[in-house]
């Protein structure tokens, strides 16, 4: 969770480090990135409260790297909720797993 | 344990690299800096994080840095600023 | 953009039909698609629900904040209410900031005001609509901090030293509104003309609008 030089520093906790020049780009939304948004916003709407955005931010630290690093913000995003719904108990790792496969499987057929 | 600020307290951020759900960020601990505003109470996200309820709330201050005094090899002029919303737990009285 | 969607019955939807054009999807894609179906099929939410967070999602753009700002510009009195609770003021003009504390700062001749979340990527998600790549990569978050008038040059923004460079890092429940100053030139203009040349990354602080 944090390096060898500045142990008290997360992965996340970036501030002062230099991850070089800003690309000043800007892009749409993939439609399964908005989808990915929607299903959080729709756990905590309606007086759900699934869970908080500080569960997520907190599993958001604890994926580990390199992990962090790899993925991009959407994948990110779906992989703490991932993490959150899962230890609590709404689907099993296990569970989504196999779904994926069988919605891999389904996708692929429907290409042809 | 925390002091009750107002704007224009100088106020520290403790040097401190707690475990978990930290919202201070590691390079303002340690710093001093002047109180901008307080912000209001709110629920402690250090355990919201968790699943906890997070009260009773904490006070949160917007606390403002000088640059310079932050980080040893700023470029810029000395008028620059950092603010910061930091919880009243992480700040002593400078 | 646009989804294909099968029928689908009264009691689950197992048959949402991702955009059949795409090539192999993620594998983030596909745990989206799975999270949807276990969650639908255990009764923790509807597809009506989640199509209903998609609209509105849409339908939030950086234009909504830029007619904020347009109103702040020839109204000074409303101005000063953003500044002083920007929730209130915002309602005024039927923009809903969810949980948010909205923070509204000023540009001035004095002072550039710069927003980041260094730690993750805060945004004022329910006024601006979701946060551009750029605001949300690690080289922003890192180095806006600590080298803030480089990292503005990189927008092509330059900022004379007289004037302070104010970065907030919204860390907490606040999340920060930048009203960027009017440029000269722009006293006879109407709201909209005004609003038209307010952008997103005016509103962040990382540059200025321009006639």
């Amino acid at each position: 969770m944090s390096t060898a030089d500045e142990p008290g520093r997360g992965y996340h906790d970036i501030g002062g480090l230099d991850y070089g020049a800003v690309d000043p780009v800007a892009t749409d939304m993939k439609p399964w990135e908005r989808l990915s948004t929607a299903i959080s916003n729709a756990l905590g709407g309606a007086g759900r409260n699934y869970y908080v955005t500080d569960e997520t931010r907190r599993t958001r630290e604890q994926m580990g790297e390199p992990l962090y690093s790899d993925l991009d913000y959407y994948e990110r995003s779906t992989q703490s909720m991932k993490m959150i719904l899962v230890e609590k108990d709404y689907f099993t790792e296990v569970e989504l797993e196999a779904r994926m496969k069988i919605i891999e499987k389904r996708m692929a057929e429907a290409r042809g | 344990m925390s002091g009750d600020y107002s704007p224009g307290d100088k106020v520290r951020v403790i040097v401190t690299h707690p475990p978990g759900h930290r919202r201070t960020p590691f390079y303002i601990r340690g710093k001093t800096g002047v109180i901008e505003r307080r912000c209001g109470a709110f629920p402690n996200p250090e355990e919201l994080a968790y699943g906890f309820d997070g009260l009773p709330r904490k006070t949160l201050y917007r606390v403002r840095f000088n640059q310079k005094e932050v980080w040893s090899n700023y470029e810029g002029p000395a008028v620059d600023t950092v603010d910061v919303d930091i919880f009243e737990h992480w700040l002593k009285p400078a | 953009m646009a989804e294909e969607r099968g029928t689908h019955d009264h009691d689950h939807d197992r048959t949402f039909q991702p955009d059949i054009e795409d090539l192999e999807p993620s594998r983030y894609e596909l745990m989206t698609y799975a999270m949807r179906e276990l969650l639908i099929e255990k009764g923790h939410v509807t597809d009506e629900e989640i199509r209903k967070c998609q609209d509105k999602l849409e339908s939030i753009e950086p234009a909504q904040g830029s007619r904020v700002i347009a109103k702040a510009w020839i109204d000074a009195a409303f101005k000063q209410r953003l500044l002083d609770d920007g929730n209130a003021a915002l309602a005024e003009l039927g923009v809903d900031p969810g949980s948010a504390r909205m923070t509204v700062v000023e540009n001035t001749d004095q002072v550039q005001n710069v927003v980041v979340c260094t730690l993750c990527s805060c945004y004022p998600r329910a006024v601006l609509g979701m946060p551009p790549d750029w605001y949300r990569s690690k080289a922003y978050r890192s180095r806006v901090v600590i080298e803030p008038r480089a990292v503005l040059k990189e927008f092509g923004t330059d900022v004379p030293d007289d004037v302070t460079v104010r970065v907030h890092d919204s860390l907490a429940d606040l999340r920060y509104l930048v009203i960027p100053k009017r440029p000269a030139g722009t006293d006879n203009w109407s709201e909209d003309q005004l609003a038209a040349i307010v952008s997103r990354d005016n509103m962040v602080g990382v540059t200025n609008p321009h006639t």
